[in-house]
């Protein structure tokens, strides 16, 4: 099975995130880089995969010079051979374009499985794997906790909302985005890392690619948002108190 | 210029979701300019339900193969749906699971991009998202032609206050339904997809519960834990312990948050009388909203609490179950 | 000088049959040694070499040398009794050392010490006294193992028994040779008697524990030197203990000594409370390893003989490594097979993997926000470090982020602040990878070593105090691997410096002082804490105190790898801590203190109070 998975690098989850001089990204300057999570996920199931049903597993990754580490972190944790998409400005483009380019790079390997994690952890928009798909003309599912393979395809584990679950079926090649804890990730090992070292890691430009676009949405300006997490207390008696907090869970915190 | 919104059903009826949706094309244009979309099998009932609502007009998308929700079968109808309407500025959704499966897809056939997941609009229009986790959030603009695809998150918009019947309470006869049908092959339909069902009723399944309800030493005996389970069945959450309830048998091993016990990130943590030591704190950190009830105003547990209420939860469990209740109608 | 003895007895001649039976029981005897014993050496030297090893200096060699193997110190000092039988049994083997070459001389009529002559007489009175003392020695070593049989010893062997006879039967017929005729045929008869014995004696040494006659010396003298000392790896291609050929030559000599006297096995944490590890029974099983597959296999070391689950239920308390007479350092091996199962990633365990992963992508162990740590700082208005204040006061991850902990840090810092002693705490601080290092991953412990020197290296920081006897061991040795740490002690060594500078309590309290892994074995830490802690009240020991501390459980990694299966060893602990009367228990490690504070909340009401020694120190300050 010629599993490809698309990685993302990420600012670390904890990191203190400052916004940049012209308002448009973040200042990048001191902060730590990791796997984006759901992409972790991703790369996992695939390697399960690939122990299981025996074949191949390429990771893809999009982004400047820095994207080497996480890159090689997935080679170390299993992955026999990694493509660099070397990129300076990916936050410029829009999901388009990125899928653009992940796609470029996936089509000529003729995998039969192309994964990728439910959505980034800097930016959140859940799509790329998606519009990958459409790209390359292959089926898609989303929200996924686990994948089999079956002799006519895959039979896949899908996330519903409020606790519901659901099994699709759909033939190979196809393309799927994980969603996070459907399985236990592995830890990198020194083993791993040193193998890591003699595995393939090929680098291409987007203008090799031959993909060039003008965003379609432009992310405009960021800002840090109006509210900051404390502590807020409920004042009053019991009664007060609760009937007051169910207010701020319905329309604050929108968990009601 | 048109506005298309897409609603989406569960069950014969139209999500709330969906008029908050609704609330956000209003920002966006005047009722004439929208129009709103079921799509399936058999509308008619759904598209009764739109009709009463503030809309310009209804469609309604119908074809056997949309029965069951599958991307290619929503996308490819909406495709051709808006091949068929001209003008389409804006294209709407609540953002859904079904919506994330779909509109991206959708949306790349029109050689646009989504924008998902928005929690307010400003002037321009811009489209306001979270980034980082929320610690920041992106305005975006849309730029060059084609119909602009958003999202909105749910909770973000208030949907309309003249909510159901409000055609009828200003007066306006129900908006005019239209029939929509798309040529769809079966071979488009690339999935199969199965009946939903939940995970298994005896395991605990934590790790995916939306909702949990943690109950600590502070619950003092076992025969307390009802007081507790009330409040976790009224807002629809799973029941799950520190450590040492466990440890005493008052509930099973498979319930306990913690460093021995289960990871967990609901959308909502409700800590009872747990006093927040660090071996429960590692288990529930990454939950998106915790609330906290103890009696002690220095229990650790407040540092991490978004929400707290310092109290005998004998008093506050029950207060709160039936605040609960209240609102759920 | 009148002898005290009749004279010995030597057999004046031998025939030509004799001589020649005595050279050919002589051959066979030592063919027989050599049998078995060559291909020990054999399988010994064929080890990989250790990398880290250096002869020199030789100065700590000879003294461990002296101190453990010729006056026997260690044997002696942890079962008196019992040591000084054995001591008793080894100085009488010395003793005899000529009276063995003279006896086999003898029989060519070359003994070289006259029995009647002037320094023949003292030298064979003298090892009478040693043969006496031997006998009873022996004799009273076998009571101990066949009839009081303490468990730790294991089942009952023929082999032991067989030995005792053997030395039993030596220094018998050596006595007994004082008190009959030179000529005749008793004195031949006896000296045939010893003869035999010894020559059966001889080829068994190399087929029992008895082999320790012969390598342990070698050991005690060839042993690393630190305590618990964990070797680099040596190249690219070194994981750890993966398979035999992974084994170096001081692990195969270390396995081939043990004694199988148990005293790891008594004094480990995991054994005592029912768990599958048993440090004799990981030696052993890398003996029995050898035997079967050698040191050159792939065969993994952790499957026949010694399993995965034994080898990660150790918290590295070190107690097995002290204890041990002959020199075996069990902790290096023990987190040498961690390693070569972590560092090969054949260990599947949810949260060692949860563990990993957030020390490879966060800050802390526990996988909290650092966000989390910037708020304790700046709520309790810590300065921060900056090069200018005499010590840098390293949080560690549950001063940082435990409330426990937290509260430990803040007692340390009323203190400091009273002492007017300038410090600052660092803006960034990433785990020291002490859990990392115990449970061999090297790649997650390296990362963090190497970022921490890196940091700490910036902002100029001389010296560093900790709270955690884990940080400041991880730092001062752990870390020499990659770099050169700054100085750093532990609180209490600092705080017993100032001991006169901080009041005192008028408290007639019993307090109970703990004494954590890390700084008592580990360190050699023992004095200070308790003087901080006289200052507060009065102190009581625990019936297990300063060497013999029994660990609280947490160490080892194994305080974040979830559920303990049997007996919780904090609980056992907690509760020998409690049953001493004292109202304070008095510990000195963040860990041990979150370990009792769990086990003393399950006792409810009754329960002793637990406090640091910063917090005892900090108890007589002024507001």
């Amino acid at each position: 099975m010629k599993i490809v998975v698309a990685i993302k690098q990420v600012p670390d989850r904890d990191a203190q995130v400052r916004i940049a001089a012209n308002g448009k990204w973040i200042d990048e300057a001191d902060l730590q880089w990791a796997m984006n999570e759901p992409d972790a996920y991703a790369l996992e199931e695939a390697l399960l995969l690939k122990e299981k049903n025996s074949g191949e597993v390429i990771v893809v990754s999009a982004g400047p010079e820095r994207v080497g580490s996480t890159i090689r972190e997935a080679l170390a944790k299993g992955a026999d051979r990694a493509i660099h998409i070397l990129c300076d400005d990916l936050n410029g483009q829009d999901a388009l374009g990125v899928a653009r380019l992940l796609a470029a790079a996936v089509k000529p390997e003729n995998p039969d499985l192309v994964l990728s994690g439910l959505q980034s952890e800097d930016v959140g928009l859940g799509q790329t794997g998606v519009i990958v798909a459409e790209l390359l003309g292959l089926p898609h599912a989303t929200m996924i906790l686990h994948v089999e393979k079956t002799d006519s395809g895959l039979k896949v584990k899908r996330e519903l909302e409020e606790g519901w679950f659901q099994t699709i079926e759909l033939p190979t090649p196809a393309v799927l985005t994980m969603q996070s804890g459907g399985n236990k990730l592995r830890y990198a090992t020194l083993m791993g890392i040193k193998r890591a070292k003699t595995k393939e890691l090929r680098t291409l430009s987007a203008a090799e690619l031959g993909v060039e676009v003008a965003p379609t949405v432009v992310l405009a300006q960021i800002a840090a948002p109006k509210k900051q997490r404390s502590t807020q207390m409920m004042p009053g008696t019991a009664k007060e108190a609760a009937i007051a907090l169910v207010e701020k869970l319905k329309t604050e915190a929108h968990v009601l | 210029m048109n506005i298309l919104l897409v609603l989406e059903e569960s069950g014969g009826k139209i999500k709330g979701v969906s008029w908050e949706a609704l609330a956000a094309a209003q920002r966006l244009g005047p009722r004439e300019s929208i129009t709103a979309v079921v799509i399936g099998a058999q509308t008619e009932t759904l598209a009764a339900q739109a009709a009463a609502r503030p809309v310009g007009k209804v469609i309604r998308v119908e074809h056997p193969l949309l029965a069951q929700y599958t991307a290619d079968g929503f996308a490819y109808a909406l495709e051709t749906l808006l091949q068929n309407q001209n003008g389409t500025k804006y294209v709407v959704f609540p953002h859904t699971y079904q919506v994330r499966d779909y509109a991206p897809a959708l949306a790349c056939r029109m050689s646009q991009v989504l924008i998902g997941d928005v929690v307010g609009i400003e002037e321009g229009p811009r489209f306001v998202r979270q980034l980082m986790q929320g610690r920041l959030t992106g305005s975006y603009r849309p730029s060059g032609d084609g119909p602009c695809f958003v999202s909105v998150q749910a909770g973000a918009f208030r949907p309309d206050e003249t909510a159901a019947g409000s055609n009828s309470s200003a007066g306006r006869a129900p908006a005019s339904i239209t029939i929509f049908t798309p040529t769809i092959d079966a071979a488009q339909i690339r999935t199969r997809p199965g009946d939903p069902f939940r995970a298994s009723e005896q395991t605990a399944d934590l790790g995916s519960a939306q909702r949990i309800v943690s109950v600590g030493r502070g619950i003092k005996e076992a025969q307390n834990l009802s007081l507790v389970q009330e409040l976790a069945t009224a807002l629809g959450a799973e029941l799950a312990a520190s450590r040492p309830i466990c440890d005493n048998g008052w509930l099973p091993m498979e319930r306990q948050v913690g460093s021995s016990g289960q990871t967990v990130a609901p959308k909502l943590y409700l800590a009872v009388g747990i006093s927040g030591a660090i071996q429960h704190l590692v288990g529930m950190k990454g939950s998106q909203c915790i609330v906290a009830i103890n009696k002690d105003p220095d229990a650790p547990i407040f540092e991490v609490a978004d929400y707290g209420i310092v109290g005998d939860l004998f008093e506050v469990v029950p207060a709160l179950t039936e605040a609960v209740k209240a609102a759920k109608q | 000088m009148t002898a005290f003895l009749p004279t010995l007895a030597e057999p004046q001649h031998f025939f030509v049959w004799e001589r020649l039976l005595f050279v050919a029981l002589a051959v066979l005897s030592l063919a027989g040694f050599w049998r078995r014993f060559g291909p020990i050496l054999g399988k010994i030297l064929q080890s990989k070499k250790d990398a880290d090893f250096h002869l020199f200096p030789l100065g700590r060699r000879v003294r461990d040398f002296v101190w453990e193997v010729l006056l026997q110190a260690k044997v002696i000092r942890e079962r008196p009794l019992a040591g000084v039988a054995h001591a008793l049994v080894f100085w009488a083997f010395c003793a005899f050392a000529l009276v063995t070459l003279n006896h086999c001389a003898s029989i060519f009529g070359l003994g070289f010490l006259d029995p009647a002559g002037r320094i023949g007489r003292f030298y064979f009175d003298f090892a009478a006294l040693f043969a006496a003392a031997c006998a009873v020695g022996i004799f009273g070593l076998f009571v101990r193992r066949f009839v009081a049989r303490p468990k730790w010893l294991g089942e009952v062997s023929w082999e032991s028994g067989l030995i005792a006879l053997l030395i039993f039967v030596l220094m018998v017929t050596y006595l007994a040779a004082f008190f009959v005729p030179a000529t005749g045929d008793a004195a031949k008869a006896l000296w045939w008697a010893h003869t035999l014995t010894l020559l059966a004696f001889l080829p068994l040494i190399p087929h029992t524990k008895h082999l320790h006659l012969v390598l342990s010396p070698f050991t005690v003298f060839l042993s690393r030197g630190g305590f618990a000392e964990i070797p680099p790896l040596a190249d690219d291609e070194d994981f750890g203990l993966v398979a035999g050929k992974d084994l170096t030559q001081l692990v195969s000599l270390q396995a081939y000594s043990c004694v199988e006297c148990g005293r790891c096995m008594e004094h480990c944490p995991a054994n005592n409370t029912g768990k599958l590890l048993n440090p004799k029974e990981i030696v052993l099983g890398l003996r029995g390893y050898l035997n079967e597959f050698g040191p050159h296999s792939e065969e993994p070391l952790l499957g026949k003989y010694n399993s995965q689950e034994a080898a990660f239920e150790c918290t590295t308390c070190g107690a097995c490594e002290f204890q041990c007479p002959v020199g075996i350092e069990h902790v290096p091996i023990i987190v040498g097979l961690r390693r070569g199962a972590v560092n090969t990633g054949a260990w599947e365990n949810d949260y060692g993997a949860k563990l990993f992963l957030a020390l490879e992508r966060g800050s802390n162990a526990l996988g909290i926000s650092p966000a989390e740590r910037d708020k304790f700082v700046e709520k309790n208005a810590l300065p921060l470090f900056d090069g200018t204040q005499e010590y840098c006061l390293w949080l560690g991850c549950m001063g940082a982020y435990d409330p426990r902990g937290r509260e430990i840090v803040l007692a340390l810092v009323r203190v400091l602040r009273h002492l007017e002693v300038s410090f600052g705490v660092l803006r960034k601080e990433r785990c020291t990878g002490d859990p990392a290092r115990r449970l061999g991953n090297d790649l997650v412990f390296q990362q963090l070593a190497e970022s921490n020197l890196d940091s700490l290296a910036q902002s100029k920081t001389k010296k560093i105090i900790s709270i955690c006897p884990h940080c400041v061991r991880t730092i001062q040795e752990d870390w020499k691997a990659y770099g050169t740490p700054p100085e750093i002690e532990h609180h209490s060594e600092f705080l017993a410096r100032f001991a006169s500078q901080l009041p005192l309590v008028q408290n007639q309290e019993k307090i109970v002082f703990h004494d954590p892994c890390y700084l008592g074995r580990y360190r050699g830490v023992y004095e200070e804490p308790r003087r901080v802690a006289a200052l507060s009240g009065e102190l009581v020991e625990a019936p297990r105190s300063h060497e013999r501390s029994f660990c609280c459980g947490a160490g080892g990694g194994l305080v974040f790898l979830g559920e303990e299966k049997g007996e919780r060893v904090s609980h056992v602990r907690a509760a020998e801590l409690a049953a001493t009367g004292a109202g304070v228990v008095g510990t000195a490690c963040p860990f041990c203190n979150t370990m009792f504070q769990d086990a003393f909340a399950e006792k409810g009401e009754g329960a002793p109070e637990l406090m640091d020694i910063a917090q005892l120190a900090a108890r007589g300050l002024p507001e």
